[in-house]
């Protein structure tokens, strides 16, 4: 069967074809900085022939020897169009000059423009930095995991809720990638601002369906944010003075157009600003609440065929105060070789480190103690290739191997006599291996398909106890059946999952195509969490025995059209997911320092279906976007719900985001978002019991996420201010200054029940809102 | 432990951001009828009182509707003795004890029986051994606050000496303090603890010897001069403590990290056919109390 399959996959790539073939590959670059470009294209004029830039900025393009015309076009930059008479294959690199922004230029080449109607990716939101910079911002801090949320079919259950919910899957179902690296916790300040340091990020992708085939691991959406190269023309440094935070960034080359170096970092300083105004009996004076990233990258172009990177990412929150401290953070490592073999196959190996830890700990002046952490580590190897095999196929395979090493919590209690009590749960260890094949196919000049397989491998190891429950009633712990130890890298239970992966893409004319998709995604681990937001102590669990891996399935098609040369660009999707496996927890799990934590856990069935309607400006003064999704997303859990398919505690029916950004002049620039969302669903009772004086909130029907809580609004405004530009000294300078949250709505987090104070009787519903206010900022922004 | 990670997550989050609570008005729906049987029969030498009750709609903000027509009959399975409960008002059901009786004693399994009109309501339970209270502490605090808030009038804390039972089985308390005589009653003053300790750790309770904090707070509330207090350490079955921590999560639970609503669990069974069901909770426990007066 594998064989027959490899002579079928072999035959529709090569196909029929005769004519004799040249390559022509190389790099495209911004002109100004030598950074690689993402997703530029480089066309044979009036032809459907053409090649993209990959995530590294090469290009490999086969044609028929003789004489092109070719165009390379990136938007945002000018197009390059040239004639060359090929009679053998060459490499030629492009280096691109950005495009006036402020001319309202006549377009001789629109490749570029339309990549949304040719591109058999659908279900995709690509953000670059600058989009990104004139969007409105909490806080006056530009922030790309904000600006995701304002994408169709991105959502969150609110403010300080960390992470965002994709397509009605959870927050631990995106697979955020920073060059790379998995990050797992992508938020400062519980989800106000992101990880990502804006003046470090060169490129954001989200991917929400039609996965292609070499990504995996998750299973609702992958988020892949990639770094700047740093600057290889010449020194720049760029900064900030925020609100909250100020950034500084340095890049320069080391030598001049082939290696170079970027270091960006952050910190906040609220704890700074506020502590001398504090009186000596303030418990903030001596609290520490703070949190930085640091983003360092290197690259180095060896040769025309090989360039190396490496990057790291260290960032960490701190809060304490002499009762408890409190910090969180990530830290990725990531190696990584380019190399190409002949023109036609790239090829990337990628080695990555990632941790995630947490430590929380609290104490009274008379040595009482309590100290809790946890972590978890991955290790991974990573070669990626891709063939061009001609101007027809592209053909992707590759394979990872990733390891697991993950400590759910190490405790120690001490107590007045100075006797401690240790609570230490063994180290769990996974390795999850995967291979994928896949076929970018252009089978007619209108119809392209891309097909592949992912196949994931997940083993369960030792060393440690994996535990054995007896199955019982339906939302009650199970007991414990049996315990049995196991070795070191011993197996203790392994799942495979073929993952099929197929888009296709129906060019109806040149402004329209319809798109297709399916895949079939995996994923090994979990976070545990049954609380409205997700805290950042919560755990993650990998796939045992007694866990079985999250499967999603997801459909989707796709209308896409453009209007007036380009000028619009619409779509509607329409998508269908159904999940296996997905956590719940039994009432009243316990969940914190349990060892045998998995039997407070059940899984159940989740299902998530929508239409997404887009509509964007890319060009002109006027910009933006505005999107509208209906969807809902429900789940299925045995013993929950009367074994009834609940509303998810992120389903929101209606989602209106809107995006806009307008050029006044040259310097003066306005933005507005506005955001309309249904109010996220809750569990209220329809009645109280009282035992032993207690008023107990109870619902009689037993229907979890009966009611929805108020409407979630919001309307920003933006204004950036760009200083006339120095000629001499080449220093830009602007100001922004913005209001979050403009008409000072109290949007709901969640409605809660209590009884009131000092009244035995007396309960009452209480609104619990992050942001009461309207929150204005200003931020000052150099770079030189 | 859920609740003091909350707690700190809340502070923090008040640093930076004006985060806020109000008071809204909300229609709810109202659910059938339930009976909710409170009987909490403890050894001490004074009339046990069972609750017979309807649950009421979540905004009522009146005394639960009593049930004046059940018969509740309390069964010491062990000793074969029986006592019955007899109605006096507003869903109470008493026995009156004399002097020298007490109906609950360590180790022996009870049964109760709630019967409403012919339906018979049953549930069961052991009784538990009590913990010894040593002593009580009254500490005086001069009010400057050492660092968290204003500072205020001099006030006292009263600290709760108490030992557990330091052998294989674990212990449930429920430990109630009183202010002049006044059950501390807010639900971030119920006070449970498992061997002495703020457990549960999984569900292995860790043993200790002299009760620690923050289990020996006597209802975290301030006492003046003059103030009696007044602490009562119950022996719970392991059940008992799920039901309070489960309860006293749903009482207050709003935030950011508030978990998911869920129905309390009752240890009331209730006929399959029963048109009406009842819920709630029976526990019998030893008892053992001290008083101090702060100078």
């Amino acid at each position: 069967m594998g064989f027959r399959f490899l002579q079928f996959f072999l035959f529709l790539c090569l196909g029929f074809y005769s004519q004799e073939k040249v390559v022509i590959d190389g790099y495209i670059k911004d002109a100004k900085n030598g950074e690689s470009l993402i997703g530029a294209t480089v066309f044979k004029l009036g032809s459907n022939i053409g090649a993209t830039s990959n995530e590294y900025g090469f290009y490999s393009l086969t044609l028929t020897k003789g004489t092109h015309v070719i165009a390379v076009s990136l938007l945002g930059y000018k197009t390059y169009t040239f004639s060359i008479d090929l009679d053998k294959s060459l490499t030629k690199n492009f280096e691109l000059g950005e495009e006036d922004t402020n001319l309202e230029e006549v377009v001789v080449s629109a490749e570029a423009e339309d990549k949304n109607i040719k591109s058999v990716e659908m279900s995709v939101a690509k953000l670059d930095i600058k989009q990104i910079n004139k969007i409105p911002a909490l806080l006056g801090e530009v922030d790309v995991i904000r600006a995701i949320q304002l994408l169709p079919g991105v959502t969150t259950v609110g403010e300080g809720a960390s992470g965002f919910n994709v397509r009605g899957g959870n927050i631990d179902q995106n697979l955020i990638l920073l060059d790379e690296a998995p990050v797992y916790n992508s938020s400062h300040l519980f989800g106000f601002f992101s990880v990502f340091n804006p003046d470090a990020v060169k490129d954001v992708k989200l991917i929400k369906g039609g996965i292609p085939a070499q990504y995996g691991g998750r299973v609702s959406s992958i988020l892949d944010v990639r770094m700047k190269e740093g600057n290889s023309k010449k020194l720049a440094v760029t900064g900030g003075l925020g609100t909250i935070f100020s950034r500084l960034s340095i890049e320069a080359p080391l030598i001049k157009d082939k290696a170079s170096f970027i270091i960006a970092g952050r910190r906040s300083y609220l704890d700074a600003l506020v502590k001398p105004f504090l009186k000596e009996t303030n418990a903030l004076k001596k609290a520490d609440f703070y949190f930085y990233d640091l983003t360092a990258k290197f690259n180095y172009r060896i040769n025309d065929k090989n360039t190396v990177f490496a990057s790291g990412y260290l960032g960490r929150d701190v809060f304490g105060a002499t009762a408890f401290k409190f910090n969180w953070g990530n830290t990725t490592a990531t190696a990584r070789w380019n190399h190409i073999f002949n023109k036609k196959v790239f090829m990337n190996a990628t080695a990555f480190y990632s941790n995630y830890d947490y430590l929380l700990s609290f104490g009274t002046n008379n040595g009482q103690a309590f100290n809790w952490r946890s972590n978890i580590v991955n290790y991974s190897i990573k070669p990626d290739f891709a063939w061009y095999l001609n101007s027809k196929n592209t053909i992707r395979f590759g394979a990872q191997a990733l390891y697991y090493d993950f400590l759910p919590y190490n405790a120690t209690g001490t107590f007045l006599d100075g006797s401690k009590a240790k609570f230490v749960a063994d180290r769990r260890y996974g390795v999850e291996y995967s291979a994928y094949l896949s076929n970018e196919h252009k089978i007619l000049p209108r119809l392209t398909i891309e097909y592949g397989i992912r196949v994931s491998m997940y083993n369960y190891l030792g060393k440690g106890k994996a535990y054995y429950f007896r199955d019982t009633i339906a939302n009650t712990t199970k007991p414990l059946n049996e315990t049995r130890t196991y070795g070191s890298n011993k197996l203790i239970k392994d799942y495979i999952n073929p993952e099929p992966r197929f888009s296709a893409n129906y060019v109806v004319n040149s402004f329209s195509s319809v798109k297709v998709s399916y895949n079939r995604m995996a994923q090994y681990i979990q976070l545990i969490s049954n609380t409205a937001a997700s805290t950042p102590l919560d755990v993650y669990t990998i796939a045992s025995n007694n866990l079985k891996p999250l499967i999603a399935d997801q459909g989707s098609i796709g209308y896409f059209r453009n209007f007036k040369e380009n000028m619009f660009e619409t779509s509607v999707e329409l998508y269908y997911k159904y999940m296996q496996n997905q956590l719940d927890y039994i009432d009243n799990a316990d969940l914190f320092i349990n060892p045998t934590v998995e039997n407070q856990l059940v899984q159940g069935l989740g299902r998530a279906y929508g239409s997404e309607f887009y509509i964007k400006k890319s060009k002109g003064k006027l910009q933006g976007w505005i999107s509208y999704t209906l969807s809902k997303t429900e789940r299925l859990v045995r013993g929950i719900s009367n074994d009834d398919w609940f509303f998810s505690r992120y389903d929101r029916t209606h989602c209106v985001n809107t995006s806009v950004n307008y050029d006044f002049t040259k310097h003066l620039n306005a933005s507005i978002n506005f955001v309309y969302l249904t109010g996220v669903p809750g569990t209220f009772p329809n009645s109280k019991i009282q035992v032993q004086n207690l008023n107990i909130p109870y619902n009689t029907d037993g229907i979890r996420n009966n009611y929805r809580i108020t409407p979630y609004h919001r309307l920003d405004l933006g204004m950036t201010y760009n200083f006339k530009k120095n000629d001499r000294r080449k220093y830009k300078q602007n100001i922004v200054v913005s209001v979050y949250n403009a008409y000072n709505r109290r949007n709901a987090f969640s409605i809660y029940f209590r009884t009131k104070a000092g009244e035995s009787n007396q309960t009452e519903a209480v609104r619990f809102s992050i942001i009461g206010s309207f929150i204005p900022a200003i931020t000052y922004n150099f770079n030189f | 432990m859920k609740n003091i990670i909350k707690f700190i997550l809340l502070f923090v989050i008040g640093i930076g951001f004006s985060s806020c609570e109000d008071v809204v008005q909300i229609k709810l729906d109202e659910g059938s009828k339930l009976y909710v049987i409170d009987a909490f029969v403890t050894n001490t030498r004074s009339n046990q009182i069972i609750k017979v009750v309807t649950n009421d709609t979540y905004f009522s903000n009146r005394e639960p509707q009593g049930v004046s027509n059940a018969q509740v009959l309390l069964k010491d399975v062990s000793s074969g003795e029986q006592f019955n409960f007899s109605y006096t008002s507003n869903g109470n059901y008493v026995y009156t004890l004399n002097v020298n009786d007490t109906i609950a004693k360590p180790n022996h399994q009870y049964e109760l029986n709630v019967t409403i009109d012919g339906v018979i309501y049953t549930s069961f339970t052991t009784q538990y051994r009590p913990a010894k209270i040593d002593s009580i502490e009254a500490i005086f605090d001069d009010g400057q606050g050492g660092g968290f808030g204003p500072a205020t009038k001099p006030y006292y804390n009263c600290l709760l000496w108490a030992k557990d039972k330091t052998d294989k089985n674990t212990d449930y308390y429920w430990i109630k303090a009183f202010r002049n005589d006044t059950l501390i009653n807010a639900t971030t003053d119920l006070n449970l603890a498992i061997d002495g300790t703020n457990g549960p750790v999984g569900d292995i309770g860790v043993d200790s010897t002299v009760f620690t904090p923050p289990i020996v707070f006597l209802g975290f509330s301030r006492y003046s001069s003059g103030n009696t207090c007044k602490v009562e350490i119950h022996s719970i079955a392991k059940e008992t403590y799920f039901f309070f921590v489960q309860a006293a999560a749903q009482i207050n639970n709003g935030g950011l990290f508030a978990t998911t609503p869920e129905n309390v669990k009752t240890n009331i069974i209730s006929p399959k056919d029963s048109k009406t069901k009842a819920i709630g909770w029976f526990n019998m426990a030893s008892v053992d109390a001290q008083k101090i007066t702060l100078p």
